[in-house]
């Protein structure tokens, strides 16, 4: 009876070991003709989250379309706001073997002092699509326009609340920026996740909010809220009904370029080769239909150049928003 | 009618062989990772959400992940009991009394009632779930800041009947978990606190790293002290009936199943820690409930404090699928892993998935009432083999579980901080076992921390600083009041205690 239960017992340890072992898999030899081995993608925010859904959709159509040649995988370095997963990236120095995926923190982290590596510690490959915030309220609000939100805001100061995901987060930031320019004083409650802020607008225990669009289709098309304005340069392609901030009279654009970096001195074939690959599978229908379009996301391919530049001017611009925010500090 | 017909349209898609396979081996998976000290309900999706997904039918894979879902929350039962290492917060309270009972040699009755308690919680729900639908998300929205704040305060208060002599003990080992909450990135500002400049504690120490160190560590190391100490085993009392619960188990439990059925399904359907919260409730208020002789056996092995929680945490899990399904919100890591499984198989979960998906949102209900049966059925005949687990000579079991808490310490975050922080937990909770501090409220004070500290903070800036706002909701001044009454019951025992002790003294 004992020789099997111990047996039973490796058998669980064996299974915890996988479990264990199945994200973390990398490697650093560099070889011949790149690649020869399989290729660990970052994504330095838990699994499920907006940035793993995004990177597994666009590795699925990299796999079903067979654009790589080896097997790119998955692995998610959660914590420190994603700085311990950028952190890991950059210290792979010349290994293009280990990429990761970009996202706001990518940017606000380092001018907030709280990661340790900053874009000029990675190797720019590319960049595949443009996200954006909404202003969203709940279909029975009593506010159409950003400008009587601005009037109500001026006759009633501090009694408008908006949600948010905390206090270092691209809402945030454009909350802060919003209330400098427009002249306003408004409460701002930060709340755990985009989830949270949907319920709080649903429920009526906030006004309004800053949500990715993603986070607030469902509720959109079900009727539920209605979003007043878009953050973005021009109108979105999916929601044209919806006007953009700077025609309703306040100039702010805030805009950030999803895509992917390697750590620094990696070989340029390797960068040309991973761009080829990602660069075809954002033309393929189960990417521009299949994720783009449902989550509201707008594609926009970037070659390694331009994402490189793209990188520079998306730091500066929260450079900008950061300190226009003020209650922010630049440390 | 038409739910009927919904129903069993729903019933159809769930008993296709296909999705039937795919139930059973989400629900054994499930089991496994569930029972493995460190991979909860969400970090197991996590890992085979990649899996899931390149089954490419929606179906197909919300019925598996459904299943590895509950069939986790049963799993944390096995290790909570046999081993007395909860797996994830929803199982700490079974540890109270699950741990005992095993020890006394009831282990199979404790897991037994769990597999019952568990069906029957699960099945109410998916019952409750199926007539209600869509109308329940509007109880979930009720729940605004003020109201989470008051609910987390009944929570924490309720620590007090974990250790009846000294509260005060209890109350202290709370401020300890509320303290450990408060490290990492702060909400509202961001600013770094307790954080040593250390980017691996921004995001503030997983409850998982606690509860293996002061659970699964300590455990191993007053073994260590206690060379006798080892389960009372009688090998003949191994047959398979002799191990299932008793009609007495049964009719001690009874109504704390359908009390907490109804706890975990009310409390369970909020977004945040209700699935933990739900169970530390139904555990204090099922001792509350039995009479004097009962309750004295709390914490000692009673039947009840194992059902309830467990009963309470399945009802949760059930439950946990109303925000999900109804608001598209998730209300919990492992639902947050779904809604990604959800977004990734192209449906945006939400009001519309009812009316665009009616095929999908039927077949997942009807596969919950499948798998909830099979789970039962799969759990009643595999008891005698995880109770044989205890049959293994003390010396092995201990260094095959502490290589398990270590390899979970590290697939946290597949790195060594973790595991060094799990050994530190440990050491810190052999102190205060020794000096009789209970870890539970610790533990609850830890889950509970930051959505305290949240709402606290989200209510006052709404109320621009007024307290008033906790009275003046009534949902929230009922659960505020609440709180305060049970504070004012510790005080004036204590306060009649003293003068009896004082009236004694003066008598003699």
């Amino acid at each position: 009876m004992n020789k099997k239960c111990i047996q039973w017992l490796t058998a669980i340890i064996v299974v915890a070991m996988m479990g264990a072992f199945v994200a973390g898999c990398g490697g650093d030899k560099k070889a011949a003709s790149y690649p020869t081995k399989s290729i660990e993608m970052v994504v330095p925010f838990a699994a499920g989250g907006g940035s793993d859904i995004m990177a597994r959709s666009l590795v699925k159509v990299v796999m079903d379309k067979k654009l790589s040649s080896q097997p790119i995988l998955i692995s998610n370095k959660p914590g420190g706001s994603g700085s311990i997963g950028y952190a890991y990236t950059a210290d792979k120095k010349g290994d293009p073997y280990v990429i990761a995926t970009v996202s706001s923190s990518f940017y606000t982290a380092p001018l907030l002092g709280q990661s340790p590596v900053s874009y000029k510690d990675f190797t720019p490959i590319c960049g595949f699509a443009m996200d954006t915030l909404l202003l969203v309220v709940r279909e029975d609000s009593k506010y159409q326009n950003v400008k009587e939100i601005i009037a109500d805001a001026k006759a009633n100061p501090k009694s408008i609340s908006v949600g948010g995901t905390s206090g270092t987060s691209d809402d945030a930031v454009m909350f802060f920026a919003f209330q400098e320019r427009t002249g306003t004083e408004m409460k701002y409650v930060p709340f755990n996740s985009g989830g949270e802020v949907m319920t709080a607008i649903l429920g009526g225990h906030v006004d309004m909010a800053w949500v990715n669009p993603g986070e607030a289709l469902g509720q959109l098309e079900a009727k539920k809220a209605r979003a007043i304005a878009v953050a973005s340069k021009e109108r979105l392609k999916e929601m044209q009904q919806v006007p953009t901030l700077t025609e309703q009279g306040v100039n702010l654009v805030l805009a950030q370029f999803r895509g992917i970096v390697g750590p620094k001195d990696i070989s340029p074939e390797a960068v040309q080769y991973l761009g080829e690959v990602f660069k075809k599978a954002s033309e393929q229908p189960d990417w521009t239909d299949g994720y783009l379009k449902k989550n509201s996301v707008e594609g926009r391919f970037m070659s390694a150049k331009e994402f490189g530049d793209s990188m520079a001017e998306t730091t500066k611009m929260y450079e900008e928003f950061l300190t226009l925010a003020g209650k922010i500090n630049k440390k | 009618m038409e739910i009927v017909g919904n129903l069993l349209q729903g019933l159809s898609v769930a008993l296709t062989p296909l999705h039937l396979l795919f139930c059973f081996i989400g629900v054994v998976a499930g089991m496994l990772i569930g029972a493995l000290p460190g991979l909860g309900p969400s970090a197991g999706l996590a890992i085979l959400l990649p899996i899931t997904v390149s089954v490419g039918d929606p179906t197909a894979g919300i019925i598996l992940m459904a299943g590895i879902y509950y069939g986790a929350m049963y799993g944390g039962s096995i290790t909570s009991v046999l081993l007395g290492v909860p797996g994830d917060p929803a199982s700490v309270m079974t540890v109270a009394d699950g741990y005992p009972m095993a020890q006394q040699g009831r282990g199979g009755a404790a897991l037994g009632m769990c597999a019952i308690g568990s069906f029957i919680g699960g099945t109410i729900c998916v019952i409750l779930f199926t007539i209600l639908g869509p109308s329940l998300a509007k109880i979930a929205l009720t729940f605004g800041p003020p109201e989470y704040f008051s609910l987390m305060v009944l929570g924490l208060t309720l620590v007090a009947s974990f250790a009846e002599k000294t509260p005060i003990k209890a109350y202290t080992a709370a401020l300890m978990g509320l303290f450990i909450s408060t490290i990492g990135l702060d909400l509202v500002t961001g600013a770094s606190r307790f954080t040593f400049n250390q980017p691996k504690l921004y995001e503030g120490i997983d409850f998982i790293v606690v509860a293996l160190g002061l659970y699964g560590i300590t455990e191993i190391l007053l073994a260590m002290e206690d060379d006798a100490l080892s389960f009372k085993f009688d090998k003949k009392a191994l047959s398979w009936r002799k191990l299932l619960p008793t009609m007495q188990d049964w009719a001690l439990t009874k109504w704390h199943i359908l009390r907490s059925t109804f706890l975990g399904f009310t409390v369970g359907m909020l977004p945040g820690s209700g699935a933990t919260i739900c169970t530390f409730i139904s555990y204090a208020y099922a001792k509350n409930a039995a009479p004097p002789e009962r309750r004295a056996l709390f914490g000692k092995g009673a039947i009840e404090g194992v059902t309830a929680p467990e009963t309470a945490n399945n009802a949760a899990s059930v439950a946990a699928f109303v925000p999900l399904l109804t608001l598209g919100v998730p209300g919990s890591g492992s639902t947050a892993v779904m809604m990604g499984a959800l977004l990734m198989f192209g449906l945006q979960p939400g009001p519309l998935l009812w009316e665009n998906n009616p095929d999908f949102i039927w077949g997942l209900i009807g596969s919950m009432y499948v798998g909830n049966a099979m789970l039962l059925i799969l759990s009643t005949v595999c008891i005698p083999i995880f109770v044989r687990m205890l049959e293994v000579p003390f010396p092995v079991l201990n260094s095959v579980v502490m290589s398990i808490i270590i390899v979970g310490g590290f697939s946290l975050g597949n790195n060594l901080f973790d595991v060094g922080m799990v050994l530190a937990f440990g050491l810190i909770g052999y102190c205060l076992r020794k000096m009789d501090y209970p870890a539970p409220p610790l533990i609850l004070a830890l889950v509970l921390g930051n959505t305290l500290e949240n709402s606290l903070r989200q209510s006052l800036i709404l109320s621009s600083g007024s307290m008033g706002i906790f009275f003046a909701r009534p949902v929230s001044c009922i659960l505020m009041v609440g709180a305060l009454s049970s504070i004012a019951w510790i005080v004036y025992k204590a306060v009649r205690g003293a003068r009896k002790d004082a009236a004694a003294l003066t008598e003699s």
